[in-house]
């Protein structure tokens, strides 16, 4: 692929589609389960994307942004978009821990997002290990992370590091292959999941945890983003039947790579969508440009959620 | 016995309810799994003559297999070791204990002849055992034995005996037990990774000597493979390895006792840099074959009690394992649940006397050794790792004579940073699982080196 794919780092298309996957899903399970009142709970940005997203489609009003540094918590407070986003400063674990110990907040199911730029880490762990535990019945959880094999260490230490991160989830037979390139965004996302079913039922939550969420996406860096739910007891089996209905497309198959395309490349394959056979490349050569024919797959499994962006250039 | 204000007796006799919740109240669901495997192996051994499992002996088991699978909805254990026959289902297998006047005082014993019932009212309510086997006759018969629990327990009077169906042929004389409609903890844990993998390693512990022997166990369709027991030998160091006879009242008890350096010890005794391999050293009980008590460091092996002291991190590296061998299951010094040893048989206090002894060799070793570091280094690199069953056989474990260097002052530093700066600096310096210890030894030694230069 050519160098012109990689740049430019506040387009992200394939983050874009992903977000929007998830939502969609939030937004089923919300309805199934008809969940109210339900808080976003997310990590500091400036963006506020994911933010935005609750609002709009999961109509939610309390919203917590946790930012632990000082001029990312002044800059995320100048930029909260709603009235009812509080900016909570400090580090995830305790910010976690104080919500998790009032009672209003223990009161109305979460959405928790815990979206970090970083490799998985011992913090990380913690954090999900604490929602998990604490967190309201029918809080819905993510968690993003770089999933990068490099950053796992050398390849026959990478085993450890996820035993020392996941403890006995961790198989021990799992090879040095499973933990290199792509395969190990696939093992990182199998053993996050496992984990996030053991301590479900360690901590003996009565519905368990249900694992709804896995995709593994690319921009400029592998990424997976893994979840689910932490159900009442007698929404266990609305929330499995959402989850394993067809309709549901928070676990493709596939990772998420979208191409970077203008306005003008999107716009114009949009208007050869959608279709009943499937996009070729010499259609997209006739329209006047031309894609790698994985892009075009890509953008034609994933047009409906391709993120739209206009610059504004001041 | 429940007695009434008045002192009359009311009613003595137990209810199954009861029953059920005792036997299966003080054991894990691990341990009831593991009871099942060890009746496939004693139908295995039983099918390859009986005799006594020393380490020496090669019995070859890889013709037996036992398969398990464990879901939310569905527990299966299948063995093709032969099967039980009709007359052992009437007699024993699914009566407890024996008939005849005294049956109903059996159930505050009832040591032997549970696990496989305990182990089915643990896991469910809709349990199916079937067995297949072939008669003195030659012929194969078949029987399948239904236990719906619920149904079961309506009725209190005796016996409390199960039905026998006639049954279709399994393809390989063995037994087939089924368990659905799980108890809700069940269920629970077989939906937990962490579980089955927990269960794998457990199953790859106690039952290394047998899967060592060629027995092929799978959990979900996988082999387990079993751990192998290494000790270190040559280059002056040398295992143990004793064996003796011993009496439990009128019966024999074999003995046997080995124990040495399985890895060199740690560098550090900072709890920081306790790796894995920490679990693996201690003492090893086996009963009849089947470990029962694995890398112990408690006072049930003995640390910590008269004249020996409690588990130090110092002394990892050490392995010991003690074998009981009885024709009688009844003389081994085991627990109902098969998870630890009985501490009060003799037989077990008389093997602890030589385990003391020999713990404190190894314990002497590892205090000499912090005053010769370098040279207790160069020689522990020169045994090499030997299965425990070839362990040759030696009155006294063999440890190198170090000698003492007098060593400069030392200073200890002690500080706190973020684990993620600290993982983050492990990686830079090339293993993001170095220890702390080496992660400051080694920022030591750059900065030493920059500032001060050689020396
Ligand atoms: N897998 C098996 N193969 C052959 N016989 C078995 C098997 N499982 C159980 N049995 C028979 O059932 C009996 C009862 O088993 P159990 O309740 O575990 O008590 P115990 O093992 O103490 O005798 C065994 O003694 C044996 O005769
Ligand atoms: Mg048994």
């Amino acid at each position: 692929m050519a160098s012109f794919d990689i740049v430019n780092y506040s387009l992200r298309p394939s983050k874009g589609i992903q977000r929007q996957i998830i939502f969609d899903g939030i937004r089923m399970l919300k309805s199934r389960l008809e969940l109210s009142d339900m808080i976003y709970v997310g990590l500091g940005s400036i963006w506020f994307s994911d933010f935005v997203q609750a609002h709009k489609s999961l109509d939610i009003r309390r919203m917590v942004s946790i930012e632990a540094d000082d001029t990312g918590y002044c800059r995320a407070r100048f930029n909260k978009p709603y009235a009812t986003v509080q900016v909570r400063h400090g580090h995830s674990s305790a910010v976690l821990a104080e919500l998790h110990d009032d009672d209003d907040c223990q009161a109305h199911p979460w959405v928790v997002w815990l979206d970090y730029d970083g490799r998985l880490s011992e913090a990380m762990v913690g954090d999900i290990r604490a929602v998990i535990e604490r967190s309201p019945s029918d809080t819905i959880l993510l968690t993003t992370f770089k999933a990068r094999a490099t950053s796992y260490g050398r390849p026959e230490q990478r085993k450890e590091r996820l035993r020392d991160l996941l403890g006995d989830v961790v198989p021990d037979d799992l090879s040095k292959a499973g933990c290199k390139g792509d395969r190990m965004q696939e093992t990182l996302a199998d053993l996050v999941t496992d984990f996030m079913k053991a301590i479900g039922v360690e901590s003996a939550r009565p519905g368990g945890f249900i694992p709804a969420f896995r995709i593994i996406y690319k921009d400029t860096m592998e990424m997976v983003t893994v979840g689910g739910i932490v159900p009442a007891p007698g929404n266990v089996s609305s929330a499995t039947d959402v989850i394993s209905d067809e309709r549901w497309r928070c676990r493709p198959q596939r990772r998420i790579v979208a191409p970077l395309l203008t306005i003008r490349e999107a716009v114009t394959l949009l208007s050869l969508l959608p279709r009943d056979d499937e996009l070729t490349r010499e259609q997209v050569r006739v329209s006047g440009f031309d894609l790698e024919q994985e892009q075009i797959e890509a953008f034609e499994r994933y047009y409906r959620e391709y993120p739209m962006f206009a610059q504004i250039v001041a | 016995m429940v007695v009434n204000t008045r002192g009359d007796k009311v009613d003595a006799s137990p209810t199954k309810g009861f029953f059920v919740n005792m036997i299966t109240r003080d054991i894990t669901l691990e341990d009831t799994i593991l009871d099942l495997i060890d009746n496939s192996i004693d139908a295995a051994w039983h099918n390859e003559g009986g005799q006594a499992m020393e380490l020496a002996d090669t019995v070859d088991l890889s013709a037996y297999r036992i398969s398990i699978s464990a879901s939310p909805e569905r527990f299966s254990i299948r063995d093709n070791c032969g099967g039980m026959t009709l007359d052992d289902a009437v007699e024993h297998a699914f009566s407890f204990g024996r008939r005849g006047s005294q049956e109903l005082e059996e159930y505050s014993i009832g040591v032997y002849g549970i696990g496989m019932k305990r182990a089915a009212f643990k896991l469910g309510t809709n349990i199916r055992v079937r067995s297949t086997y072939t008669d003195s006759d030659g012929a194969r018969e078949a029987f399948a034995v239904p236990i719906l629990v619920d149904e079961w327990m309506k009725n209190d009077n005796p016996p409390w005996d199960f039905d026998i169906d006639e049954d279709h042929e399994l393809d390989d004389d063995g037994v087939e037990i089924v368990v659905e409609s799980l108890r809700e903890g069940t269920k629970a844990e077989f939906g937990n990774p962490a579980f089955i993998r927990n269960l794998r390693r457990m199953i790859a512990r106690d039952y290394s000597l047998h899967l060592n022997r060629g027995l092929k166990i799978a959990v979900g369709g996988k082999a387990v493979e079993g751990l192998p027991i290494e000790l270190r030998q040559g280059g002056g160091f040398a295992p143990v390895r004793v064996e003796y006879k011993d009496q439990a009242g009128e019966d024999e008890v074999m003995v046997e006792i080995i124990g040495g350096m399985a890895a060199p010890p740690p560098e550090s005794i900072d709890p920081d840099d306790a790796k894995d391999g920490d679990r693996r050293f201690g003492w090893y009980v086996a009963c009849n074959g089947r470990i029962v008590l694995a890398a112990d460091k408690t006072t049930v092996s003995g640390w910590g009690t008269s004249d020996w002291p409690q588990w130090h991190r110092q002394y990892s590296g050490f392995i010991g394992i003690v074998l009981f061998t009885a024709a009688n299951a009844a003389d081994l010094p085991l627990t109902t649940t098969k998870r630890s040893v009985d501490a009060s048989s003799g037989v077990y206090l008389r093997a602890r006397r030589r385990m003391r002894d020999i713990s404190k060799e190894w314990i002497a070793y590892t205090n000499v050794r912090k005053q010769a570091l370098a040279e207790a280094k160069r020689r522990e690199a020169v045994p090499e790792a030997v299965p425990i069953q070839h362990v040759k056989k030696r009155l006294s474990i063999a440890l190198p004579k170090l000698v003492r260097v007098k060593t400069e002052p030392v200073a200890n530093v002690n500080y706190s940073v973020p684990v993620s700066k600290m993982k983050r600096l492990a990686t830079e310096l090339g293993n993001v699982n170095m220890t702390y210890r080496d992660v400051g030894l080694k920022s030591f030694d750059y900065t030493y080196d920059d500032h001060v230069g050689d020396g």
